[in-house]
């Protein structure tokens, strides 16, 4: 483009161009001041069409500007685009539209029909393997009067991201604010009807449902279509069960991953783990008691006080074993004083002291007054070995007995370890077992390739096992939704499929802020025009490569039309 | 070099703003507070790239009435208003370029000597008109634009990270390139 330069041009003052300041004339200009939504305006249908001459003169128009001179900036471009009045009536329409639509006409996943007779009752059986499981009489007129008589029950199932997009069911979960995408294991509807008009679930009454999914994993919930709220709702979790061993009888006990800790086997081991140590400890009980350890007699010590006393042999024993006792008055005694020799005390008790078996409180009482003295037993002289050979000869009985006792301490001991050591060895046999087994069922789930995802349900409805979670992660920008002319497309919905995650990632309006997909993932984009399919191939995402900025995607037209959801599959490699 | 710009913001002062822009969108009169916020701004930016002062304040004009039309899809990204109105203003910009088939460069000599001394260039007068020359005519698009904003227009790399939706690093390593590449054709 041809450039003009001008050089240090005058400037102007920021009087002068608040002077230019006119918000009245902008309000006056802008074409949204109702607060009423656009489309319910009167003047919008007969305005619209007007407008939309208006837009697409505008876009051949611009067109042939970029051909002949391109835009300095391509993405900002868009802007003028997408701020047309045509594309704001485009995003009120697209919002205004039923929860469930089905973007491209004609294409949708069919309902089987199965014919059931109210009274009796059915089960059955869909074309994936999954279980439909009706008791009788669960079909009921608006009024809640029970049915009777034939009701035509249509049921579909959605397994993958071609099934979750033709079918026009909203995958985002709004939980409190924050909006995730499900990640599904499979999606059902099930609807009644009765003389072609729709029926309900009479009261109390649910129909058992077990769908056979490929994906056998507990982090699923178990949702339902709220098509007024236009969200979904948490009903709790739905069980896994291992498809060959479903049957209608035992529908409710065949969860296939069983804690090893909470099998029976397992609590017998424990139990037995606990019945081992009360026994050791009545055995121990039972073990004849040691006889008290012998004191090791003490000798009198040169220049200390000591004190002859009478002891009474009951009410010490362990002091009358030895003759010629005598209690010397221990250092702690500060306020003891030799001339407490040459009184004559009126009463003199012992009693056991602060450490016991060592030392003893003596009281000595004269009248009112009391004196405590903390004494020690101690021999003198030839007493003094006389105990000492008293000492060994109890010491060595004393040892025997002790030495009996610690071997059989030892032994039961012994036995308690080894019936513990025992028990954990069956214990691990056990965890073992449980692990092979666990990995077994895996493997024969992974050859079938097949679980089954059982609830029940007491409404019609879309249910859903699915599990909220993030848009992939790795690349992040703007992203400029165009056709393959670089064209902008007026598309509201845009699709991201994943092949690492059975999910459907909506984004809405274009251009798209906050775009993100995995380049470590196979991807593809698919939007749709006034009823055309675009998509964008999977090997057109290696050129996104950077994290931020704006990006043109430039999305291929499907010239094909698809007649059933499994062309549409084959066409797109499901 | 000394940044005049008024662009950046506290954090309570985007959390502010952000409010007026939730007002606007139930009721469009309260749009006139951001109006007068930033009708000079982006006066300026509009003028600094075109080349007659009235259909500068045409398009300013333009921009706000897009912009009030727009509001109900603003998201706001932890970035002043003032970036969408700016990315605005740069549509707007080069419908005047498209309708006219003639791109504008306004060049301020302080603005050329702010860029010798970055490239610490002591012969300023010898390369002025050299330098002149290279960026009215010669500069690609891209980094014409990242020499406007920074030289002509004193904004921090931080919001012309912002402007042109690009880190603030980047736009500080991509602006030294071009003086270097700068530095080496005029000699």
């Amino acid at each position: 483009m041809k450039r003009k330069t001008n050089l240090n041009r005058p400037e102007i003052s920021s009087a002068e161009i608040a002077k230019r300041k006119n918000f009245d004339s902008v309000l006056k200009q802008t074409t949204i001041m109702g607060a009423k939504p656009l489309i319910k305006k009167p003047w919008f249908l007969s305005s619209v069409v007007a407008v939309t001459i208006a837009i697409v003169t505008t876009v051949v128009f611009m067109n042939q500007d970029k051909k002949a001179d391109p835009p300095i900036v391509e993405q900002q471009e868009q802007i003028s685009d997408s701020d047309s009045l045509a594309l704001l009536a485009f995003y009120k329409e697209e919002e205004a539209k039923p929860c469930i639509a089905a973007p491209i006409k004609g294409l949708n996943v069919h309902y089987t029909t199965f014919k059931v007779i109210v009274e009796k009752g059915a089960t059955l059986d869909y074309k994936t393997g999954s279980k439909i499981i009706i008791p009788k009489n669960a079909f009921a007129d608006e009024n809640g009067n029970l049915l009777k008589g034939e009701v035509e029950l249509r049921y579909r199932e959605f397994h993958d991201a071609v099934d979750f997009f033709v079918s026009g069911i909203p995958m985002t979960y709004d939980s409190a604010g924050v909006k995730y995408q499900f990640e599904s294991a499979g999606m059902v509807e099930v609807l009644a009807y009765q003389n072609g008009k729709q029926v309900n679930m009479a009261p109390k009454k649910a129909i058992a449902i077990e769908m056979a999914s490929d994906y056998k994993g507990t982090e699923y919930n178990f949702y339902k279509l709220d098509t007024m709220a236009n969200n979904w709702s948490c009903l709790g979790k739905d069980k896994v069960l291992a498809k060959a061993t479903t049957s209608k009888s035992t529908l409710s006990d065949q969860v296939v991953i069983v804690e090893v800790e909470e099998t029976p086997e397992y609590k017998i081991f424990e139990t037995k783990k606990v019945e081992a140590k009360k026994e050791k400890e009545v055995q121990m009980a039972a073990l004849p008691k040691p006889i008290a350890e012998p004191s090791k007699p003490a000798q009198v010590r040169k220049g200390k006080f000591t004190f002859n006393l009478d002891v009474d042999a009951k009410e010490f024993p362990e002091l009358n074993v030895y003759k010629g006792l005598l209690f010397e008055v221990g250092d702690e005694n500060t306020n003891f004083n030799k001339s407490m020799y040459d009184i004559t005390w009126d009463e003199a008790s012992i009693n056991e002291g602060s450490k016991a078996g060592e030392n003893y409180k003596l009281t000595l009482k004269k009248g009112l007054k009391n004196y405590d003295l903390m004494v020690y037993p101690v021999f003198e002289g030839k007493n003094y070995e006389t105990a000492m050979k008293n000492f060994q000869e109890k010491f060595n009985k004393y040892k025997t007995t002790l030495d009996k006792r610690i071997a059989e301490e030892k032994r039961v001991e012994e036995v308690y370890q080894a019936k513990v050591s025992e028990n954990q060895r069956k214990q691990a046999e056990l965890i073992k077992a449980n692990q092979e087994r666990v990995a077994n069922e895996y493997k024969q789930m992974e050859t079938t390739q097949k679980v089954m995802r059982a609830f029940t349900v007491s409404s019609f409805g879309v249910y859903n096992c699915d599990n909220p979670s993030a848009y992939p992660k790795g690349v992040l920008c703007t992203a400029n939704i165009k056709n393959d002319l670089n064209k902008n497309l007026m598309c509201y919905d845009v699709y991201l499929v994943d092949n690492e995650r059975n999910a459907l990632f909506t984004y809405v309006r274009n251009p798209i802020t906050n775009f993100s997909f995995n380049p470590k993932s196979k991807n593809m984009l698919f939007t749709v025009e006034h009823g055309v399919l675009y998509w964008l191939k999977p090997e057109q995402f290696n050129s996104i490569t950077a994290s931020s900025g704006a990006k043109d995607l430039l999305l291929n037209k499907v010239d094909q039309e698809f007649e059933t959801v499994e062309e549409m599959k084959a066409y797109f490699n499901f | 070099m000394i940044e005049t710009s008024k662009y950046h913001a506290t954090q309570t002062d985007l959390a502010h703003e952000q409010a007026i822009v939730e007002a606007a969108k139930k009721e469009p009169a309260k749009f006139a507070s951001l109006y007068d916020k930033y009708y000079e701004q982006i006066f300026r930016y509009i003028y600094q790239r075109v080349d007659d002062k009235e259909q500068a304040f045409d398009a300013t004009q333009q921009v706000f009435v897009k912009a009030m039309e727009s509001l109900h899809k603003y998201e706001f990204r932890g970035v002043p208003f003032a970036s969408w109105l700016y990315r605005i203003a740069s549509s707007e910009v080069n419908n005047v370029y498209r309708a006219q088939k003639q791109r504008t460069v306004n060049i301020d000599s302080v603005g050329v000597y702010g860029m010798m001394e970055e490239m610490e260039e002591t012969k300023i007068d010898k390369y002025h008109d050299k330098i002149v020359d290279i960026i009215g005519q010669e500069l690609p698009e891209d980094e014409l634009q990242l020499i406007e904003m920074r030289f002509f227009e004193k904004r921090s790399f931080r919001e012309i990270g912002e402007i042109l939706e690009i880190t603030e690093n980047n736009a500080k390593v991509k602006t030294y390139r071009i003086l270097e590449k700068l530095k080496k054709v005029i000699k």
